[in-house]
């Protein structure tokens, strides 16, 4: 298509040999990208000069920040802690409810192309769907607090994992499998014997980062009134108490260095 | 014609990486330098395009002492010598011919230096090159894409858009199976006879440097302990290349690198 | 025989090491439920489900295709528009980042210290940055850009600093031997390298930032996510019907596309 919009250029070398070249997309692709930027600044109202006389503003809450209210900290443990049970509820449920998923989602195990295809797209709509718009839909369907914020968690965590774990046991070596299929054992024996254990140091380290992304999310929910900090960073930035932000923003920034440290540490045991 | 007289190389804390070199290498020569690896092979090598400095003694190339050059002057200098690598030093991210294109670079005008756009005379050339080492069809695929042999031919091919007088090979076959070694050492071996390029070629298959090259220059120790045809070279000859003093081989090792 | 007894030895250790680390992660379960009340739960609850559910299936299809500056479609249009700008200004900015943290090319404490910047940086919820960014540029897409570009500085930088230590050193050298100057030896050794890399890496966190720029509506940063909350509150299912259904789809292609032009870029 593209070649006969911009047919190739011949080169003829000195011996009489010739070469095709073909015309380098790369200028098309800029102007594409040119073209997509100035729509966008138009679209959006981008103003460069709004910018260059108003950054300082950004700067000017974060230093009210500093020095961040340290009395309030009494305030924020109970909350940090929901947010954290919530992650680790909703990522301990969502990595196990993506292992039958995935299972109905790999096509080199269940054979029933309907089943795989409604397994996958289930998969996909999941991901799709912002974490917080899934909160915020909880909170309707759960009522306000944790609840709903885990359930949000579980359903990201099924959609993330899920993923991750039927592409892998499509790359898994089927050998072993079909050894075990031949001794008699069924179809879910097998996996569970033969595939389950080669992808496992890889499912639990996607769960485990899955979890610290997942910390991360679970501090924004309570701003549709699912649980957890962001409640206390929503009143705190709207009252501009920034002094309370900054240290609800210190202990979570500690809090996420630490998990991450953490979990980074089991991720490099298992691979 | 390339000179070194009395040429010396220390390296900072005493080690004498080269001593006493004396040697004289004519315009279209096919020299092969043999030697364990740690014997001094790679550093003579790159003293001749100023890779490396010299620190006595005196190296002519076509009447410039390598020495006194500075700066731009070197790098105009190193313009007509060309460099082949052991493990090829291709962008693999590329195609063939934008990693034979940057030989040119350094002539270009500023514009096209920073913008990468190449005139067709300079693409010309750069595919005469590879037409030269058998692989003009190869042109518009990306390096990752081909085998080592055909690697290090692009490679051959860079060297060779850069029009040099003298061609400086560091253990090119190093990486490669033996039926690509023959390939790329055939190519080596027309470049030197067809264009009269002086080829000076580090390497350990011993075999190939008999086949192929001229002559043999063997050094031991930083030190040359034979230079002659590479008919005259024998079993003790090679005993005392190699073995000479083994025990001294590791020590050396260590120190070079 | 030695394999064997090694094995023996082995194995023992390692299954208290899974026990203890098991019980851990038991406890910290249990521990975690507390955090779960039902009080909270009332019998309409279901009901809504069920209208959400017909909702979805029976979406305000006047909304979903009207190009009016309220449709579903210009909305869309405004979230990409959003997370393209955001993408590409995180980008520049992440670039001089991830050098300066990339350990082979600055001394250690420069690349630590831009680390920990870093990870404050990624740290920080998209919603505080939104907040906060509305105070500089008023409510509306522009604060979004901004936000955008913000949350994707962490991400960006930490993947290009992996791009930057694995650069292949060896082509620096043969460029020296031809004669090149430095700034030759980067823009032929270097930026050919790290190009298609980081190429592929904008691409990625464009995806992710479309995700992104679709709640940011949530706190008045423009985008798709303030009439998807004006919706819900006012409980006019179909519209949010509407509203989700184009997003799906929307985010959906992008990946796909994404994922091609990736792969492409990697593999060559």
């Amino acid at each position: 298509m593209y070649d006969k919009i911009f047919p190739p250029k011949k080169i003829a070398l000195p011996n009489g040999k010739v070469v095709i070249e073909k015309r380098s997309p790369t200028p098309l692709i800029l102007l594409l990208l040119l073209i997509g930027v100035y729509f966008s600044v138009q679209l959006t109202g981008f103003s460069l000069p709004v910018l260059f006389e108003r950054w300082d503003q950004f700067f000017v809450i974060i230093l009210d920040m500093i020095p961040p209210r340290w009395d309030y900290t009494s305030h924020i443990w109970q909350p940090l802690l929901d947010t954290i049970k919530m992650s680790l509820l909703g990522s301990v449920l969502g990595s196990l409810t993506a292992i039958p998923i995935a299972y109905l989602a790999s096509n080199n195990i269940v054979k029933n192309r309907v089943i795989v295809g409604i397994a996958r797209v289930f998969l996909s709509i999941l991901r799709t769907m912002p974490t917080l718009v899934m909160a915020l839909i909880a909170t309707f369907i759960f009522g306000l607090g944790t609840l709903a914020g885990t359930v949000a968690i579980f359903l990201f965590t099924i959609a993330y994992v899920g993923k991750f774990l039927y592409e892998q046991i499509e790359n898994v070596n089927m050998d072993a499998f079909e050894a075990m299929e031949s001794l008699g054992m069924t179809r879910v024996q097998a996996f569970r014997y033969a595939i389950f254990p080669q992808v496992l140091p890889n499912y639990l380290s996607t769960s485990l980062f899955c979890f610290e992304g997942n910390v991360r999310y679970a501090s924004i929910l309570g701003y549709v009134g699912a649980g957890g900090i962001g409640l206390l960073l929503n009143e705190g930035l709207g009252w501009r108490d920034y002094s309370s932000v900054g240290m609800i923003l210190f202990m979570l920034i500690i809090t996420v260095f630490l998990i991450e440290r953490v979990s980074e540490h089991f991720r490099k045991r298992l691979i | 014609m390339i000179e070194f007289i009395n040429v010396e190389k220390t390296y900072g804390n005493q080690v004498k990486a080269l001593q006493e070199i004396n040697l004289t290498i004519e315009q279209g020569e096919f020299v092969a330098i043999i030697g364990l690896s740690g014997a001094g092979k790679s550093t003579l090598l790159r003293c001749i395009n100023r890779m490396h400095d010299i620190t006595g003694g005196q190296l002519i190339v076509d009447d410039v002492e390598v020495s006194s050059l500075k700066g731009r002057e070197i790098r105009e200098f190193r313009k007509r010598i060309g460099m082949i690598f052991q493990s090829f030093n291709l962008v693999t991210r590329t195609t063939v011919l934008k990693n034979v294109l940057v030989s040119l670079v350094p002539e270009l005008p500023f514009w096209r230096r920073l913008t990468g756009i190449f005139s067709k005379e300079d693409k010309i050339k750069a595919l005469s090159a590879l037409d030269q080492v058998g692989i003009l069809d190869k042109a518009y695929i990306r390096v990752s894409q081909l085998s080592g042999g055909q690697q290090q031919r692009v490679a051959l091919a860079r060297t060779l858009a850069q029009n040099p007088d003298i061609i400086l090979a560091d253990e090119p076959i190093a990486s490669l199976d033996p039926v690509t070694s023959k390939q790329v050492m055939d190519d080596f071996k027309r470049i030197n006879e067809e264009m009269n390029i002086s080829v000076i070629i580090n390497i350990h298959h011993v075999e190939v440097a008999l086949e192929y090259a001229d002559r043999i220059i063997g050094i031991r120790d930083g030190k040359v302990v034979f230079d002659g045809k590479s008919e005259e070279v024998t079993d003790e000859i090679l005993d005392n290349i190699y073995k000479g003093q083994m025990e001294k081989k590791t020590m050396i090792e260590d120190k070079e690198e | 025989m030695d394999t064997i007894e090694k094995q023996l030895k082995v194995a023992p250790k390692n299954r208290r090491y899974i026990i203890v680390v098991t019980t851990i992660l038991l406890f910290l379960f249990v521990w975690s439920l507390t955090a779960l009340s039902f009080e909270n739960m009332q019998e309409s609850g279901w009901s809504i489900a069920a209208s959400i559910l017909t909702g979805i299936i029976n979406p305000d299809l006047e909304l979903l295709l009207s190009f009016t500056s309220q449709g579903v479609p210009y909305l869309l249009v405004e979230t990409i528009a959003i997370a393209f700008l955001g993408t590409i200004i995180g980008a520049i900015m992440a670039v001089p980042l991830a050098f300066l943290s990339a350990s082979n090319i600055v001394p250690a404490p420069v690349a630590w210290l831009t680390r920990l910047f870093l990870i404050m940086v990624r740290t920080v919820p998209s919603l505080v940055y939104g907040l906060m960014l509305i105070r500089v540029t008023g409510p509306g897409p522009f604060a979004g850009i901004l936000t955008i570009a913000l949350v994707s500085i962490g991400m960006l930088s930490k993947l290009f600093v992996d791009a930057i230590e694995d650069l292949d050193i060896g082509v620096l050298e043969s460029m020296t031997s031809i004669g090149c100057t430095t700034f030759e030896k980067i823009r032929y050794g270097i930026i050919p390298q790290l190009f298609s890399m980081f190429l592929s890496i904008v691409i990625y966190r464009f995806d992710m930032n479309l995700r992104e720029a679709s709640i940011l509506g949530l706190v008045g940063a423009g985008g798709i996510g303030a009439p998807l909350i004006f919706a819900m509150n006012a409980y006019r299912w179909n519209e949010v019907g509407s509203i989700l259904i184009g997003l799906v789809i929307l985010i959906l292609i992008v990946e796909i596309y994404s994922n091609k032009i990736r792969g492409k870029l990697v593999r060559g």
